[in-house]
């Protein structure tokens, strides 16, 4: 019977090839979205799954209030896990790991930069990360052990064995290669190419830190087995406040590792989701991409039922009972469903290399895993019997007393499931059109929100090595030959904030208030260099006032918050340093286009310094100014490569996460709306079949071609008007909420509405039209004469 | 082994009321080859499609080989159907995708006969009906004679005890129509039990007896053997 079936489906598929192309071509694209989409979940949720001892694997929290909200996150004192270890009988051990920071090897001449962390020994039996050579309990045992990555290890020595070698860092420190960790898969919150012993980090701060008050590092936990883990809830509770009398509210916690990926969302001290949301969605469209291109199957396998009738009739009679066909027409469209799926693996294989790109991400088709083709089969049964279902309820249900002695005509209901199928893709269609527009539009709109300060020709330089000592010298060298006209030393790049405080005192402060400010530092000519706006007193200046190693410039949103009448002058206590302030400037955007600016400070040249910012000579060259800056960089600090990063290019970095939306947004849309008309045009053709000979009739009455053309269009256009009817408000509804992450937002305007209606309208006639014009110009005589 | 009794079937829409069969009572015994005619719209196809079990009355009697069958429901219809009837019909109704071979295979299949007996079946009733030369062509490669001859071979390969003929030779030249005619009568001298509507009178003569029929009624029945 098998054999039959799929005679005939094959028979078919080569029969209507117009047909076939659609529905396999359409199908097939569905798939290979679906099949992304698959794949980038899957990934999201297998973060961190892999290691072995995943469910007794915690990472240490902190909850606290501030400004009445209580505030969760997850970096934590240094000398919280030796005490947990010490404390707890429940804890197996603790692993600290620093903030991730870049840093230069060199071994001999070749010296190559890379991202490492400093751990505690015990990382690796911790985390499940395979070392190839060397022993995980003593990859980190002593303070010049370092652990590298296999590619690292490669593009220091080639093929030789690293083990036992020494290689120099930051042009510092030498260290011994103990151990070579595999290198990491692309489904961890590491990524790390060296590890560094944490007794190395305590070496160089001048010994273990002891600060309750000072959340700096990230510490994980390993729990024994076992463990009641509510009631070392309980125990970490309560923790802080043993050894800081100063915080008798302040809680703590540990988050398990099944949780950190997807679900770290904290909302005043609550879990709120998290990336599961995205994740969730992702999974949401790639379901509706999917079964939009077979609600394309259904309609085009329910449309051509009239050819199909006579079959159905004559197997009725001939014995077949309606259980066999319903069988029959869905092993045809799981048949459809395996070749469209072949085809999507093809399509897959050719998007990844984009898609991983914009995911950022390193997905890969695992041929040789039994799993991969396992879920593949699944799928392709699940959209074969969802692709046929319909059709195969419909079809097999027709009366052959009726289709065999030819009265069967299908009905024109006014409501039929084909046309409910057609308005639930151009829902889905238009709905993405309007998403992306409005995502594009949020996204111009914060582009087009007044920085602050100039980017033009602004640059900035990371210090490094012998740059610290010698920053005065490379300044005045880089002034005098004029490659910048202004230079600044500053904590950290402007596009980022690194350091933040609620511990400022000021005269009149209330003691209750915990505002948090941003903390920036410069030495001087920051307000020049950067093209701020002063709306009171004056910029950095240690030239003309010695006095300005403790000035302090504020921006107009700290100014709000200290309510001074008469700011210039005004003491500001941090750290220990009175600092006068001696400027206010409009407030700046450091951080997220999207959020008010935050109250910042500004401290002058006693405060710390990571970056040097200057302004490029605008009457040389870009290219000249940065040869010129290279060139004496290299003179002062030879050792270290000179690498000049553009203000500009990172700021348009904020932007990145929205345009990747929008751009997943637009492709989802452009799929949709290009399964949908494959769709329509498919329907349009059959329409055009069956009212030939209604087509000839009207012609030779009199009818004009534009006059035909437009009754053929009218059916579907009304159709795509439903669906614009009913995507406008649901879209609205999601963007409405998506736009409320964002504090400064576009307001949604009747315009997007209109442009993507129109442009769902232009889509659909440009699709239905071509049959509709080839059905009218044909001549009459012809089709009244084969009928 | 057919016994229709007070049957009645009537088709409604909307605004129209059909009366297709009229309290009609009719009988016919196992062997016979009984011709039925009158004019369109007189309810001889329908009678045809109850007798079939395609169709199903609205009230009345009917005893196929001693079971009343009139209430049976689709599933136990089709199962009488596919055992015990077989069809023949004016405009062929072969399956266009599948070869005349894989057309008369196909009641087999759902009888669920064995490939190898299906062959064998297969072959000596296309053999029987002179097509065996065209047995890997499709419905549209043959003339209307040969598509009908196929459709009888398929009508008989299962053996059935009845077919039923709804004006076989209504598409055919007369060479052709004579020769489908034949083959019938040839199949009725072996046993099969046939019901013929036509509107042939030459075609009729081929049967034992002709029920003639009006609104819904037999008004003649006229004994030719």
């Amino acid at each position: 019977m098998f054999s039959t079936f799929f005679k005939i489906a094959f028979r078919n598929i080569l029969k209507n090839k117009i047909f076939s192309t659609i529905n396999i071509l359409g199908l097939s694209i569905g798939m290979a979205a679906a099949m992304l989409m698959v794949l980038w979940v899957q990934n999201e949720l297998s973060y961190d799954q892999f290691h072995e001892k995943k469910d007794r694997v915690y990472e240490a929290w902190n909850k606290a209030e501030f400004s009445g909200e209580l505030n969760c996150w997850n970096t934590t004192p240094k000398i919280l896990g030796p005490t947990m270890r010490k404390d707890f009988p429940e804890v197996e051990t603790t692993v600290r790991v620093n903030w991730q920071q870049s840093h230069l090897l060199r071994v001999g001449e070749k010296q190559i930069s890379v991202r490492g962390s400093h751990v505690d020994p015990d990382f690796f039996e911790v985390f499940s990360f395979p070392l190839v050579k060397g022993h995980s309990r003593q990859a980190l045992d002593n303070i010049d052990d370092i652990t590298i990555t296999e590619k690292t290890a490669r593009s220091l020595f080639g093929d030789a064995d690293p083990i036992g070698k020494q290689v120099k860092v930051d042009n510092h420190q030498l260290f011994t290669i103990s151990a070579v960790v595999k290198d990491l898969p692309n489904n961890t919150r590491f990524n790390f190419d060296i590890l560094m012993p944490w007794k190395y980090l305590e070496s160089k701060e001048g010994g273990p830190e002891n600060n309750w008050g000072n959340n700096s590092t990230r510490t994980y936990v390993l729990l024994k087995p076992g463990v009641n883990v509510d009631a070392f809830q309980a125990k970490m509770k309560v923790l802080k406040p043993r050894y800081d009398s100063s915080e008798p509210k302040w809680q703590m916690f540990v988050y398990p590792m099944s949780r950190w990926r997807l679900h770290s969302s904290f909302e005043n001290g609550v879990e709120t989701g998290g990336r599961i949301t995205i994740v969730a969605l992702f999974g949401v469209i790639a379901g509706f991409v999917l079964l939009i291109a077979c609600i394309n199957f259904m309609n085009l396998s329910t449309a051509r039922s009239e050819k199909r009738a006579k079959e159905v009739g004559v197997r009725k009679v001939v014995g077949a009972d309606k259980k066999s066909l319903i069988f029959q027409f869905i092993a045809e469209s799981i048949l459809i469903s395996a070749l469209s799926g072949i085809l999507s693996i093809g399509l897959v294989h050719l998007m990844l290399p984009s898609f991983n790109e914009l995911s950022v991400k390193n997905l890969q088709l695992e041929f040789s895993n039994v799993n991969y083709w396992l879920a593949f089969l699944g799928f392709v049964l699940v959209t074969g019997f969802l692709a046929g279902s319909y059709p195969a309820f419909f079809l097999s249900a027709f009366q052959p007393v009726k289709v065999l002695k030819g009265s069967f005509r299908k009905a024109h209901a006014a409501v039929n499931p084909r046309k409910i199928l057609v308005v639930t893709q151009f829902v889905f269609a238009i709905t993405l059109i309007i998403c992306t527009l409005v995502v594009r539009s949020q996204i111009q709109y914060a582009q087009d929100r007044d920085s602050g300060y100039n980017k033009n020709n602004l640059v900035y330089v990371f210090l490094e090595g012998k740059s610290f000592d010698s920053y005065t010298l490379i300044k005045n060298e880089i002034l005098n030959n004029g490659f910048a006209t202004s230079i600044t030393k500053t904590s950290a790049p402007l596009t980022e904030g690194w350091s933040d405080s609620w511990g400022f005192e000021w005269e009149g402060k209330d003691p209750n208030d915990k505002t948090d400010f941003d903390r920036f530092c410069a030495d001087d000519a920051l307000g020049k260099t950067a093209g701020f706006q002063f709306v009171a007193g004056r910029d950095l200046d240690l030239k003309n006032y010695p006095t300005d190693s403790t000035a302090m410039i504020i921006n107009q949103s700290a100014l709000k918050v200290m309510k001074f009448k008469n700011p210039i002058g005004q003491i500001v206590k941090d750290n220990g340093i009175d600092w006068h302030i001696v400027g206010v400037v409009k407030d700046f955007i450091m951080q997220s286009p999207y959020y008010p600016t935050r109250p910042m400070i500004i401290e002058g040249a006693k405060g710390w310094f990571n970056v040097v910012h200057l302004k490029l000579n605008p009457q040389k060259n870009t290219a000249e100014n940065m040869a010129g800056i290279e060139a004496i960089y290299k003179k002062f600090n030879p050792e270290f490569p000179v690498t000049i990063h553009f203000i500009d290019e990172d700021y348009a970095l904020k932007f990145q996460d929205e345009k990747k939306v929008g751009t997943l947004a637009g492709i989802f849309a452009g799929l949709t709306i290009f399964i949908s008309c494959l769709g329509l045009f498919g329907l349009a053709t059959f329409m055009a079949e069956n009212r030939i000979k209604e087509i000839g009739i009207r012609k030779v009455l009199g009818a004009s071609v534009a006059g035909i053309v437009q009754m053929l269009s009218r059916e579907f256009l009304i159709l795509v008007g439903i669906a614009l009817l009913i995507a406008c408000p649901l879209a609205g509804w999601a963007m409405h909420n998506w736009l409320q992450e964002y504090a400064y937002r576009v307001s949604l305007s009747w315009t997007v509405f209109a442009l993507a209606g129109s442009l769902s309208f232009l889509i659909a006639i440009a699709t239905v039209s071509f049959q509709a014009v080839k059905a009218a110009i044909a001549n009459p005589v012809r089709s009244l004469r084969t009928e | 082994m057919i016994r229709i009794t007070n049957m009645e079937k009537v088709y409604r829409t909307e605004e129209v009321e059909t009366v297709a069969l009229n309290k009609i009572s009719i009988e016919v015994k196992q062997g016979e080859f009984v011709a039925i005619m009158g004019p369109s719209g007189c309810g001889k196809s329908t009678l045809l499609n109850i007798l079939g079990l395609l169709d199903d009355p609205d009230a009345g009697s009917f005893v196929f080989n001693g079971i009343e069958v009139a209430k049976f429901n689709e599933r136990k219809r089709a199962d009488l159907r596919k055992h015990n009837i077989g069809f023949v019909f004016q405009s062929f109704n072969l399956i266009d995708e599948l070869t005349v071979y894989e057309n008369v295979e196909l009641p087999l299949i759902y009888t669920q006969v064995p490939s190898a007996e299906r062959k064998i079946r297969v072959e000596k009733v296309l053999d029987q009906m002179q097509i065996m030369h065209r047995r890997n062509h499709f419905p549209q490669q043959l003339s209307g004679g040969q598509q009908q001859r196929v459709a009888v071979a398929r009508a008989v390969v299962n053996n059935p005890k009845l077919i039923l003929a709804d004006e076989p030779t209504g598409n055919l030249d007369s060479n052709n129509g004579n020769e489908v005619m034949q083959l019938l009568t040839d199949l009725n001298e072996k046993g099969t039990t046939i019901v013929m509507v036509t509107h042939s009178e030459h075609d009729a003569k081929f049967s034992h007896r002709i029920i003639r029929m009006l609104d819904g009624q037999t008004v003649t029945e006229n004994i030719l053997v």
